[in-house]
């Protein structure tokens, strides 16, 4: 016949509960930011210095290539490993280029130099030699196997023939370096480039001999340019805006996206979808910034969709056409690829031997009759989901009470308090001790502590009076444990290193306290002007 | 006009014969409580004084336990006699002075001559004398115990059996035999004389202890009796009496043996020995026996229930009632009982396991406050539009309770922390505000530093919810204005906004910013920030109020009134000086007045035009409460009346309303209250439900009154009539409905008894359905034994079977 609690009887009881602290305004993941984020970036590669350029091959495995320094190496999508390194080049190497097919990679030099290799030799095929200057752009048309872009820093555009090795067509109209171009998804014969002359130039090789067809002034060194998928519309960066306009329909601004704050180096294509097979894919333009940013554009309600930020500066991005992959290349060569967690490659992780199992009939597993000897027996019908007309009796929540709470229901004060002290969470150090002020028992308690435990509350508090949460009332704690126990801890050495470290750090909280002062000495008649105007 | 909030533990309640009903002194009145559901079944009025005791006349015969007749007496100096089944006077006497206690042994003792005629029926009261008062002051033994014969309506003349300081609570024994009261440190007890013959006055004994007593308890079979202290000792006297009440053959023998062992006995105090039980830490409330007198209960002011076992002295618990109690009321039916606690809530506790079933309570009774806190604490506020009144309750809730439906509604823990009630109070709710619809609540609570530690003061806000009724809490706000108290809340009128303005010099301005998660589906919820901190030269801030568009926001910096734009946090306008610090400020409805009431040695009641900045008018007037209508231009406030003034007015009255305009500052009208101080006023709307009689003045505001008790009246200020109204008890219907049937113990068994008639030989004993199952059920003493119990049992089973077979 003791003390027992009873459920049912009139009052709750609750359990001593820390102040809560203050949320910061977590604005909760958006499914597209889930999407974005979902990309986790596996910094395993360091190359050798700036990555300049990244491309995917069209065809699966969707292979990609990177260009740093006077290098290419081509990773594997699946393994995110170098597959092959090409090292044919006398300079830096740039914007590297598959054709549509896969068979062909293409990469520019600052040699001037544009080289056509076969992915899987690592031997180029053919030199194409003409630009004077460095090359930034190299782009073969969309479907096109004989024909390859190409733009300087000598301001000219080349149309190749890559068998014959000759330059069909120079286009002249740029005024400045050719920095960046494509290829128009929908007609093989038309593509754009972006000088630092701040224009973005469309071209037709058709009609080459009238120039360019049309030109839009960005307002800043175009740094990259993208046909986007429906190829009316095109997409810009320059300085730190990314700009979208209309070449079908003349050549209209149609957006301008200012979130970066470094000069936006490079933009591609990224599709939103669960899968490939989704229909609800949309297109969004993802940047890439000397900010370190990557933000991913919807252009489609011209809003910033998600927004992730890498350590380094970040010069290159692509993404693959399976959506699997996303690829970001640094200034200091360090190259964020990272692949997304699906649920086919989670299954294609786990061994596959039901394939091999037999090719004869695979007995389907008979639902077997539970029986008390099976554990499962006595677990039937416990996962039943309630039916909608069902009423639903929830059971009453148990009240969880911590080893404190049960000391301080039993009114075991110097204990609860120990208990606490043991536990090692400051929140809950502090609450038992609010509990115990409001039960005006907390010097008491102080008071009765023995001098081991006196240790453990001066640790406690040496290690938390000066946090701004705790402050308040362990500043004041501190300072009565001192008086009411100073024959104690001067019989202690222990103590009276406590002490000392105590000492310490209000001294330095002191200093602390006082460059705030003279900082907000320095702030307020500003801001008293301020709030003047 | 509706009455209510009455206080349901002033007196201790009587259970009716069949322990169906809950008989429960409201006030004046009689309320009957439905045990089963614990809702308000009828009520007794008639009484003009608060009704101090209720003793239901027993039924003769088991099988007349239907009868419903009471007694009751009342400070009004008149008992009645009732049947409270039709809720009908029957009887009036009129004694004349006030009664405080009244007991009848004749129906408490076990009468084998009932057949005989009925004798007289002789009650003993405990009355206060106030005419001898009159007479000569000096003589402070006012309280009596004096013995009215019930039957022939009158007192039995010169009997006094005891004259007392004031007057005490009667006891009585459960057989009748003995009655006693306890003064300071005395228990005095009579014994009952079995033949009412009015000369021989009833032999009596004294008993001390060297505590004060707080109540007595007498042993339903032997002579012992039990009284707890102020300390939480409980004292055991055995065999008291001995001497004076025991026959005198014995008494040779005894006196030797007395003379040299009565252990624990004080003084010469007739009774064998004297043993004390502390388990109780602080002053015992309650103690009763069971009806078998094997088990004592008790209970004091730890808000714990104690059942100890007499012999052993051990006991069980019913912990965490939350509240000290006040009374323990055992019923006929041997599975209920009932405890009365002080924040007026009557338990009814199903008895062997001593389980909670049902909870009556009325609004809670004001709890005390530190004498830090007086000004700043507000005791309850009222919801305008649903007519409801938020009181803040001593374990850190809030109740809400119907003025119009008197009872309530429901209640929002605001602090988790577990109430010890005996405890010193350390944490205290200071402040409730009501948002104008009634949507968002605030609270502020302050948690006592001890010496220096650990005190803060956090603020709260509560959203309710769009279906249901409950709070849920939005944003906890620790310490708003530093180490400085929270003065004022106030609520803009249809925004989002709310204000707190501290005794530190400044105020804040709060803006609730709603967001909606998105997280599969749509969770709304709110948060409340800063939005604004202003102060006027340091000044403590002590009252705000918005105006009724919400475009001008008043704060009193002690003596004046500071003027400010809420949305721009701009300073307007400072107006007048009051001489002593402002308490209360208010809107005057869509006219262009401020009114404003401060406190102290200079108290007084201003009245401000907003049109000309300056006085308008004001008088010197301590001023408890103002209400402000809406719609026109009337304010209602509440004065307490000074001492001096007193005399003129009937004694009881220590307040007044007045009701003005606010341009003029002649009353429009006036009432006079009692028990004004730290009461309230507010306008509130009409019920919807009361429309429909009262259709013509449809849109009237009605105006409540809380007295500092928490009782309440709401009436129409406007209308001429003052009639009173009863409260409408919608869910009576139900109440007195089914009425559950339930038999137990022996009635399970054998069926209920039938009346007994010379010519009635068949047995006529209806089985009832199942007896199996209840065949056990109650407590063992109340059961036949065992062995007859088992045969019985079988045979119920047998005769089953071969029902079936047939």
């Amino acid at each position: 016949m003791a003390v027992n609690d009873r459920s049912e009887s009139a009052v709750r009881t609750f359990p001593v509960k820390p102040k809560l602290k203050p949320t910061t305004k977590k604005s909760t993941l958006t499914p597209e930011s889930k999407y974005w984020k979902s990309y986790k970036p596996k910094q395993t590669q360091t190359l050798v210095s700036s990555i300049t350029s990244l491309a995917f091959s069209p065809t699966s495995p969707h292979d990609f290539a990177a260009t740093h320094s006077a290098t290419v190496t081509i990773f594997s999508s699946q393994t995110l490993e170098p597959k092959s390194t090409i090292a044919a080049f006398k300079d830096t190497a740039t914007s590297a280029c598959f054709r549509y097919d896969g068979q062909l990679l293409a990469a520019g030099s600052y040699s001037g130099q544009i080289q056509v290799f076969d992915p899987k030799k690592r031997s180029a095929l053919r030199r194409l030699q003409g630009h004077h200057r460095p090359v930034h752009f190299v782009s073969f048309p969309r479907v096109d196997k004989l024909h390859l872009f190409s733009g300087g820093d000598d301001a000219v555009v080349k149309y190749w023939d890559v068998l014959s090795q000759t330059e069909i067509h120079n286009l002249i109209g740029h005024k400045d370096y050719v920095r960046c171009g494509d290829g128009s998804p929908a007609s093989d014969d038309m593509f754009i480039t972006g000088s630092y002359d701040h224009t973005v130039r469309v071209w037709d090789v058709r009609v080459s001999d009238r120039g360019s067809m049309l030109s839009v002034n960005h307002g800043a060194p175009v740094e990259d340019v993208i046909y986007l998928p429906s190829g009316g519309l095109i997409a810009t960066a320059g300085g730190n805006s990314v700009k979208i306009w209309d070449v079908i329909g003349g050549g209209k601004m149609l957006h301008s996206m200012e979130s970066h704050n470094k000069t936006i180096t490079s933009l591609c294509v990224g599709k939103f979808g669960k899968d490939e097979n989704d229909f609800t894919n949309q297109y969004r333009i993802l940047s890439v910034s000397l900010d370190g940013y990557l933000k991913v554009f919807d252009y489609s309600t011209l809003k910033i969709t998600s927004s992730i930020r890498f350590p380094n500066s970040l010069m290159s991005v692509a993404f693959s056409p399976d959506c699997s992959t996303r690829v970001i290349g640094s200034s200091n060569g360090i190259l964020y690829a990272g692949k997304r967690k699906t649920k086919e490659n989670m299954e294609s992780d786990k061994p596959e031997w039901g394939k091999y199992a037999g090719f004869g009939a695979i007995d389907e597993p008979e639902k077997r009759v539970l029986r008390p000897s099976y554990f499962r027996y006595f677990h039937r019908g416990q996962s039943e989901k309630p039916s909608k007309g069902d009423y639903l009796i929830m059971r009453p929540k148990r009240v969880k009470l911590a080893e404190h709470d049960k000391l301080l229901k039993k009114f075991h004060h110097k204990e609860a308090l120990l208990s606490a002290l043991r536990a090692k969470n400051p929140e809950n150090i502090v609450a038992v001790m609010e509990e115990l002020v409001s039960r005006k028992k907390l010097l008491k308690c102080v008071s009765n502590l023995g001098v081991d435990e006196l240790g453990l509350l001066l640790r406690f508090l040496q290690k938390y009076s000066t946090l701004p949460r705790y402050a308040g009332m362990l500043i004041v704690l501190a300072k009565k444990v001192v008086e009411n126990r100073i024959d104690d801890i001067n019989g202690s050495d222990e103590l009276k290193g406590c002490i000392r470290n105590l000492n310490r750090l209000i001294k330095e909280e002191l200093r602390i306290q006082q460059s705030l002062q003279e900082i907000q000495g320095m702030i307020s008649p500003l801001l008293k002007l301020a709030g003047r105007r | 006009m509706i009455r209510g909030g009455k206080s349901f533990v002033s007196s201790p309640p009587s259970f009716s014969n069949d322990a169906k009903k809950l008989l429960v002194c409201t006030g004046n009145t009689v309320s009957i409580f439905s045990t089963d559901t614990g809702l308000q079944v009828t009520e007794l009025e008639g009484h003009t004084a608060l009704v101090t005791s209720i003793i239901v006349e027993p039924a003769p015969t088991p099988a007349s336990t239907i009868l419903c007749y009471c007694w009751t007496s009342s400070l009004d100096g008149t008992i009645k006699y009732w049947d409270f089944s039709v809720s009908e006077l029957m009887k009036t006497i009129n004694i004349q002075l006030p009664i405080y206690s009244m007991v009848v042994p004749s129906f408490l003792a076990h009468k084998s001559e009932n057949s005989e005629k009925l004798s007289d029926i002789y009650a003993y009261i405990s009355v206060e004398d106030t005419k001898n008062e009159q007479n000569k002051q000096r003589n402070e033994l006012s309280g009596k115990i004096l013995k009215c014969n019930l039957s022939k309506s009158h007192l039995v003349p010169g009997v006094i059996l005891s004259e007392s300081k004031k007057p005490e609570k009667i006891t009585i024994s459960s057989t009748g035999k003995y009655i006693g009261i306890h003064e300071k440190r005395k228990i005095r007890i009579w014994e009952v004389p079995t033949k009412d013959l009015k000369n021989i006055s009833p032999r009596k004994l004294k008993l001390s202890h060297t505590k004060n007593l707080s109540c007595i308890a007498f042993h339903p079979t032997d002579r012992i009796l039990v009284a707890g202290d102020v300390t939480g000792r409980i004292l055991i006297w055995r065999g008291f009496g001995d001497k004076t009440f025991a026959g005198s053959n014995l008494e040779n023998e005894k006196l030797l043996k007395d003379e040299d062992e009565k252990p624990g006995v004080r003084g010469n105090g007739d009774a064998d020995s004297c043993t004390t039980w502390h388990w109780h830490s602080s002053e015992v409330k309650v103690l009763s026996f069971s009806s078998e007198g094997v088990y004592l209960y008790s209970g004091g002011k730890e808000g714990v229930l104690v059942l100890w076992q007499l012999d052993t002295g051990k006991k069980v618990f019913l912990p965490r009632i939350g509240t000290p109690l006040l009374n323990f009321m055992s019923s006929p039916d041997p599975s209920l009982a009932s405890v009365s606690c002080a924040d007026n809530r009557i338990h009814i506790l199903k008895m062997p396991r001593m389980e909670i079933l049902k909870s009556i309570s009325g609004i809670k009774l004001p709890s005390p406050v530190p004498e830090m806190f007086r000004g700043s604490c507000k005791d309850f506020v009222f919801d305008h539009t649903a007519g409801l009144v938020a009181v803040r309750t001593e374990n850190y809730c809030i109740q809400f309770y119907s003025l119009f439906d008197d009872r309530e509604i429901s209640e929002v823990q605001v602090c988790e922390r577990n109430h010890q009630p005996s405890d010193d109070v350390t944490m205290i709710l200071n402040l409730v505000a009501l948002s104008f619809e009634g949507s968002v609540m605030c609270t502020v609570e302050t948690r006592m530093a001890e010496e220096g530690i650990g005190g803060f003061v956090t603020l709260k806000f509560w959203e309710r919810g769009s279906q249901n009724n409950d709070f849920s809490l939005s944003t906890v706000i620790y310490e708003p204005h530093r180490d400085a108290g929270v003065s004022a809340v106030a609520f803009h009128p249809t925004r989002g906004m709310a204000l707190s303005a501290s005794y530190g010099g400044d105020f804040k301005v709060w803006v609730s910013n709603h967001e909606i998660q998105q997280n599969d589906r749509l969770i709304q919820r709110t948060r409340w920030a800063c939005h604004a901190v202003g102060s006027y030269r340091k000044k403590p801030m002590t009252a705000a109020a918005f105006s009724n568009d919400g475009s001008v926001l008043a704060i009193a910096a002690e003596t004046v009134i500071t003027l400010w734009d809420p949305e721009k946090n701009v300073l307007v306008a400072v107006i007048g000086s009051t001489r002593e610090p402002i308490e209360n400020l208010s809107f005057i409805g869509d006219s262009n007045f401020l009114v404003s009431t401060s406190q102290g040695s200079n108290s007084q009641l201003s009245v401000w035009s907003m049109a000309k900045l300056s006085v308008s008018w004001s008088y010197k007037l301590h001023t408890e409460a103002i209400a402000c209508s809406e719609k026109d231009s009337h304010f209602a406030v509440l004065v307490v009346l000074p001492e001096s003034s007193k005399a003129d007015v009937a004694t009881s009255h220590s307040g007044a309303i007045l009701l003005f305009n606010a341009g003029d500052p002649v009353p429009v009208a006036s009432w006079f209250v009692a028990k004004a101080k730290g009461g309230g006023i507010a306008f509130i709307q009409r019920n919807r439900s009361l429309d429909d009689d009262m259709d013509e003045n449809e849109g009237q505001v009605l105006l409540a009154y809380v007295n500092g008790e928490h009782e309440y009246a709401v009436f129409n200020p406007h209308g001429v009539e003052m009639q009173e109204r009863k409260v409408r008890h919608t869910d009576s219907v139900s109440v007195t409905g089914p009425e559950v049937t339930g038999q137990i113990g022996y009635a399970s068994i054998y069926g209920k008894l039938p009346e007994f008639k010379l010519e009635a030989g068949a047995e006529s004993a209806t089985l009832s359905e199942r007896p199996w199952e209840t065949i056990f059920s109650g407590p063992s003493h109340s059961l036949p034994p065992l062995t007859k119990l088992c045969s019985d049992f079988l045979e119920s089973l047998l005769k089953k079977r071969t029902g079936t077979l047939i």
